[in-house]
């Protein structure tokens, strides 16, 4: 009998501790990520639900997330959403509704994002985005922020660098995706060749899921242009009509503004690639790349066999920022969290960084990286410039 | 005259794999009554084997390109007639003449193939090494031995199913099913076997379609997709159910998407198409050369 009376206190102590554990391992907050995981643009959202997986577990072993004395851990959650609106609106509805997320850690496409923001921006849920479009941004969009540089950023720095290497360019080509993000990187895209110069002798549309790229190949390659633009195509589609205009014989310059992805575009174009330039790639292995990226580059070669991308380690920036404005925010209430997240300083994978750009977009949700340009040589994309925007300047020299 | 022939030339080489592709459906169609939905994920199916068969066979036994690729062409066609006979036996020979039955039949066996894709595959683009690497020139056309290659074995496939069917007695009893079921069970014919034949032909030719097509674009698991929606519209011009009309409407899609790709943008082309459907749908839904039931 005496035993029993020592094993009741134990018993009960065990008890609350199990209890107390239990209690702690439901501190978890979800972050989602709708972005392809299938399709031509696979690598994108494959590439960008690994890099997010890598931000949560590196937070996660440094002991989580902490706000009002509770600590959080975070986990990942992923949904395909083709790069199209339907899908988008369905993978909100899920996260939302469902999961109960109150964080979207990344998503990609200006048509899935703006199917989403009904629902996020009615819900307070705080978006992280890579879509190009302008039309995702602004002041009536206070839950949205984007997590990588977009055609505002990059065009000007990236046209103008290549103007500069081949100062004889007179004139060009654009084949865009016909769809929102397409749509609206489009009219941007030929304002900027122009004020540099350069003719637009087309611009031509394209339905993202074509299969056959002869027709616009052997068009392209009837125009003769100097430059061939192929806005925000994804790397399969730009590698198959490389393939055909390589057979056409056409060899001018190869401009990616969306360009990422180097292994997928190689492996569909082969050799056609080589020399294209590209907007939204990096070389992560160089000697430019922070430690963070060098890591985590050699981690996706290993896990996705191929390296990150501007594109793709978003989701770790973005993770890594909503970090900091729980942190500062000393909550995990999405709106405490947006309040501080547009003056929240954190540091990104290519090292301090903040959100501005109100001046483009009268709303500072605008993730301050650099513009990085590379080009594709010998199958790799090799860092040829990079350039900070002037209020990341203003930010690390603060 | 040079552009012109390059245009020909590409319209040839797009139209050949639809041809394949939409023979397959409208045969399906033609002897079955039913459509087919799932039949795009035949050729997924077929391409996806060849990106893994290739490699294997190359890498692992140092197997010369071409053989490889022959051997994984065998094995994606043998895998494919495999699964048709299983959804076959499964679903479809229970919906026999039933459009509704097959409709919600094949859109559940699509989404259920497709995510298997998925789940075994990943959804990032897959590559194949071109076979027959290089350029030729015909009349001034430029166009890759790989391409030139397809539109060859393609027209051969198709002038051997015209064959098969004009020339056999299998091609005599799909005919006749395809003309009318009940006279021809009278004559002694068996129907449901008729129709597994003539359900494994069709998804022997879109496993052919997905074989010639892996080492000229990328494949994904939802590759199959695109061209279902192009064989639709293709049979629905040519007619539903009928051999020529698969052939013509193939081509000519091919032709529309070639000359609206250059002389005005493959967005409008592609909106061409629609509006040429609707416009057929309205004006002559049997098609070219359908019949009116």
């Amino acid at each position: 009998m005496y035993t029993t009376n020592w094993l009741r206190p134990l018993g009960a102590a065990a008890l609350t501790l199990l209890l107390a554990q239990a209690g702690a391992a439901q501190e978890t907050l979800k972050l989602g990520i709708s972005a392809p995981l299938s399709g031509a643009a696979a690598s994108w959202g494959l590439g960008m639900e690994w890099a997010a997986e890598q931000a949560a577990e590196r937070v996660n072993e440094e002991g989580g997330v902490t706000a009002n004395g509770k600590t959080y851990m975070f986990d990942i959650v992923s949904y395909d959403n083709k790069y199209s609106a339907t899908e988008g609106a369905r993978n909100a509805q899920t996260m939302l509704n469902r999961d109960g997320i109150d964080y979207i850690a990344g998503t990609i496409g200006t048509a899935p994002v703006r199917a989403m923001q009904a629902l996020t921006e009615r819900k307070g849920v705080i978006l992280f985005t890579t879509a190009w479009g302008k039309s995702v941004k602004g002041p009536e969009f206070p839950f949205t922020f984007t997590q990588m540089n977009t055609p505002f950023e990059i065009l000007v720095p990236f046209y103008n660098f290549i103007k500069e290497q081949h100062p004889d360019l007179e004139t060009a080509v654009l084949i865009s995706p016909n769809d929102a993000t397409g749509q609206e990187l489009e009219p941007v895209a030929v304002e900027t060749w122009k004020s540099l110069g350069v003719e637009m002798l087309a611009s031509d549309w394209y339905e993202r899921g074509t299969t056959e790229f002869q027709p616009i190949a052997t068009k392209i390659a009837s125009l003769n242009p100097d430059i061939i633009d192929f806005s925000a195509a994804p790397p399969t589609d730009v590698g198959s009509i490389l393939k055909e205009l390589d057979v056409l014989g056409w060899n001018g310059v190869k401009v990616m503004s969306a360009g990422t992805s180097v292994d997928a575009l190689t492996a569909v174009a082969g050799e056609a690639a080589e020399g294209a330039y590209l907007g939204a790639s990096a070389d992560f292995s160089g000697e430019t790349a922070t430690e963070v990226q060098k890591e985590l580059n050699a981690g996706a070669r290993e896990a996705l066999g191929e390296p990150l991308n501007g594109i793709t380690i978003s989701s770790y920036d973005a993770i890594m920022a909503l970090r900091a404005a729980i942190e500062e925010a000393d909550s995990v209430d999405p709106a405490k969290v947006q309040a501080v997240l547009s003056s929240v300083r954190f540091e990104s994978s290519y090292g301090p960084s903040g959100f501005g750009g109100e001046a483009t977009y009268d709303y500072p949700q605008q993730m301050l990286i650099p513009v990085i340009v590379t080009r594709v040589e010998n199958g790799k994309a090799v860092e040829l410039t990079r350039s900070n925007p002037a209020e990341l300047e203003a930010l690390i020299n603060d | 005259m040079e552009l012109f022939v390059q245009l020909l030339a590409n319209t040839l080489q797009i139209g050949a794999v639809y041809v394949l592709f939409a023979l397959g459906l409208t045969l399906i169609f033609g002897v079955m009554k039913i459509v087919n939905f799932a039949h795009g994920a035949f050729f997924t199916a077929a391409a996806l084997i060849v990106t893994s068969v290739v490699p294997f066979a190359t890498v692992e036994f140092g197997v010369p390109l071409w053989a490889g690729y022959l051997l994984a062409a065998i094995v994606a066609i043998v895998v494919v007639l495999c699964l048709g006979a299983l959804v076959y036996g499964i679903g479809f020979q229970h919906v026999l003449k039933d459009l509704n039955g097959s409709f919600i039949l094949s859109i559940g066996l699509l989404l259920i193939l497709n995510g298997a894709y998925l789940a075994i595959y990943g959804g990032a683009p897959r590559t194949v090494p071109q076979v027959l690497p290089g350029t030729v020139s015909i009349f001034g056309a430029a166009l890759t031995a790989q391409r030139l290659a397809l539109v060859i074995v393609a027209a051969v496939v198709t002038g051997g199913l015209y064959l098969l069917i004009e020339r056999t007695r299998l091609g005599l009893a799909l005919r006749a099913v395809a003309m009318d079921q009940e006279a021809a069970m009278l004559q002694g014919m068996p129907f449901n076997r008729v129709a597994l034949y003539g359900f494994l032909i069709g998804a022997a030719l879109a496993a052919c379609a997905g074989v010639l097509m892996a080492p000229i674009n990328a494949v994904t698991p939802v590759s199959g997709d695109e061209f279902l929606i192009k064989a639709f519209i293709i049979i629905i011009i040519g007619g539903l159910g009928s051999v020529t009309g698969a052939i013509i409407g193939g081509l000519f899609i091919a032709l529309i998407e070639s000359m609206g790709g250059y002389f005005f943008d493959p967005s409008t082309a592609t909106l061409a198409m629609f509006i040429l459907v609707i416009a057929f749908l309205l004006v002559r839904p049997q098609g070219i050369l359908g019949n009116v039931e």
